[in-house]
């Protein structure tokens, strides 16, 4: 919800998705070409920054949302510090310290933060709606795209179903001890499955009252500019390859 | 609006795949351009006649015509119809499957093989007609009920039909969202688009509708002008229905003959305005022997103050 939240709400909302696209993944080659620490990490500060003073996505936002990814990569930064010896002395394999790894895992972590913030950057600027329509220009599957819409659709409609049973369930004591409220999870569960298939014959039904039949063809929003916006992305994704590049020597 | 027939629905029944009956010998007739009330109980058929007029439903027996010739349920027979006859669903949630008012509504016209420049047209005009213009661009889960019905009504209104259909269109709507509602019907009917809701209001449908076909137990019990709706008791009782309070009200007052026999308000605001302009001398002699006859509320009315 706090991506959706920061999709819709931040400044360059209507800048064509191909043009935010293009600059992501112009961060995510910067990062694959930077080779030392130092070069990706100037790499994830550009993205950092241009999230966060371009398109005005609040620090507290990109902060909540950037800390779980960021946790999972320290923990297996830390792990991979790690290694298992299994010709030591002592009998069996043994844990010991990589410290020699620390430079090779300095390097694959701060390239990782880059991508991360270039991915984060893309979420967090292009609603879901608008990069589906990037995709379809750039001819992926319909069968994917139709359950990516589907999806996403389903997300909120049943999100809402389910928060609307909880609510039934707790109004007569349905999660007043642990043991009712397993009992009362399976037949959310159970009660959910039943909506879903319902919803889904209703919305093949929908679908064929408005001539649909088979894929799910939709009209992609036209954005201004999205030429030029394009443009001056790529030339900034060259512009960034290019740093990563000097950065390493 | 004409009297030429757009719609017969003649005969038929419909028996769902569970065995129970959703239609038994149904049989009414939609004027072109007017405006159609199918006034029944929860379970009289309303839907499942809705779901046969677009050719979602085909009956088991029985045969609906349109302009005089019967549905063709081949797959361009029913591409065709379902162009000239769209069908709004009860329940929003139901119907829109993109996230983007704007996709959506796109969907029907894509389908009928348009081109992009037609159905940018078409999605702009049809937001346009229900007041959604501004709303285009939000995600759907961010919209009111009421919204989403519009957008609805938008995404079958894109593809131009002839005519509405629309299934319990003010069910779990509130007082300003139904108002909002009953202007785009109103604005679509001006148009000459024919609409046809399904409804258990009563008074609602006493007050919008052309026309009224009363259904209960898959059958049209009766199919009347709505003004001759005071007349259909029997029918609507036989429905599980009153009569509009509005008639009740109105019976009260000419019995007590502080009305004309011959009004007939459709309404609680067409009665309150008959009531006003009725001559002040009427009250003061209908009024019973001691009663003191006030005209505040009145002149209230007229924006007169008074001073006692």
């Amino acid at each position: 919800m706090l991506i959706e939240q920061s999709a819709y709400a931040n400044r360059w909302r209507a800048v064509s998705p191909a043009a935010k696209g293009s600059f992501a993944l112009g961060g995510l080659l910067a990062a694959f070409v930077a080779n030392t620490p130092a070069a990706a990490a100037g790499i994830a500060l550009v993205m950092v920054a241009t999230t966060l003073l371009g398109a005005r996505v609040s620090p507290w936002l990109y902060l909540r949302v950037a800390v779980p990814a960021t946790a999972f990569l320290a923990v297996s930064s830390l792990s991979l510090m790690f290694s298992i010896n299994l010709d030591a002395s002592g009998g069996g394999p043994q844990w010991q310290f990589a410290p020699d790894a620390v430079s090779r895992i300095a390097t694959v972590a701060s390239r990782s933060l880059a991508s991360l913030a270039a991915l984060l950057f893309l979420v967090l600027t292009t609603p879901l709606r608008d990069l589906i329509a990037l995709l379809r220009q750039l001819r992926v599957p319909e069968v994917i795209l139709d359950l990516m819409v589907l999806c996403y659709r389903m997300l909120f409609v049943l999100s809402e179903a389910m928060h609307d049973m909880l609510t039934a369930q707790a109004a007569r004591l349905g999660h007043a001890s642990a043991r009712r409220s397993l009992h009362s999870l399976g037949l959310l569960a159970a009660n959910l499955m039943v909506q879903v298939w319902q919803r889904a014959q209703a919305l093949a039904t929908a679908a064929l009252a408005r001539n649909g039949c088979g894929s799910l063809r939709f009209l992609s929003p036209a954005f201004a500019h999205a030429r030029r916006d394009t443009l001056i992305a790529a030339v900034a994704s060259l512009a960034l390859i290019a740093l990563a590049g000097s950065l390493d020597r | 609006m004409t009297t030429r027939l757009i719609l017969e629905i003649c005969n038929i029944r419909h028996v769902y795949a569970t065995g129970s009956a959703g239609l038994a010998g149904c049989s009414l007739n939609i004027r072109q351009g007017s405006r159609n009330a199918l006034l029944g109980a929860n379970g009289s058929g309303k839907t499942t006649l809705l779901q046969q007029l677009n050719g979602l439903l085909r009956p088991t027996s029985g045969v609906i015509l349109i302009d005089g010739a019967p549905l063709d349920y081949s797959r361009n027979g029913l591409a065709a119809l379902r162009r000239r006859v769209g069908l709004v669903f009860q329940n929003p949630d139901r119907q829109l499957f993109s996230a983007s008012v704007f996709e959506d509504v796109s969907f029907g016209p894509l389908n009928l093989g348009l081109d992009e420049a037609e159905v940018r047209e078409r999605v702009a005009q049809s937001l346009a007609a229900v007041g959604m213009t501004a709303l285009a661009e939000q995600p759907v889960h961010y919209l009111s009920f009421g919204q989403k019905k519009r957008v609805c009504i938008a995404g079958v209104l894109a593809m131009q039909p002839e005519v509405l259909l629309l299934d319990e269109p003010m069910a779990g709507l509130d007082g300003a969202a139904q108002t909002e509602l009953l202007a785009v019907l109103d604005e679509l009917s001006s148009r000459g688009i024919t609409i046809v809701l399904s409804t258990h209001d009563v008074d609602f449908a006493y007050r919008w509708a052309d026309d009224i076909h009363v259904l209960a137990a898959g059958r049209c019990i009766a199919s009347f002008d709505a003004g001759r709706l005071p007349e259909q008791e029997v029918a609507l009782k036989a429905a599980g229905q009153t009569l509009p309070a509005v008639v009740e009200l109105c019976r009260a007052l000419v019995a007590q003959g502080m009305l004309p026999t011959t009004a007939a308000p459709r309404s609680l605001g067409q009665l309150a305005a008959n009531l006003a302009d009725m001559p002040s001398r009427h009250f003061v002699e209908t009024l019973p022997l001691g009663a003191t006859p006030s005209h505040a509320w009145r002149d209230a009315r007229r924006g007169r103050t008074r001073r006692h």
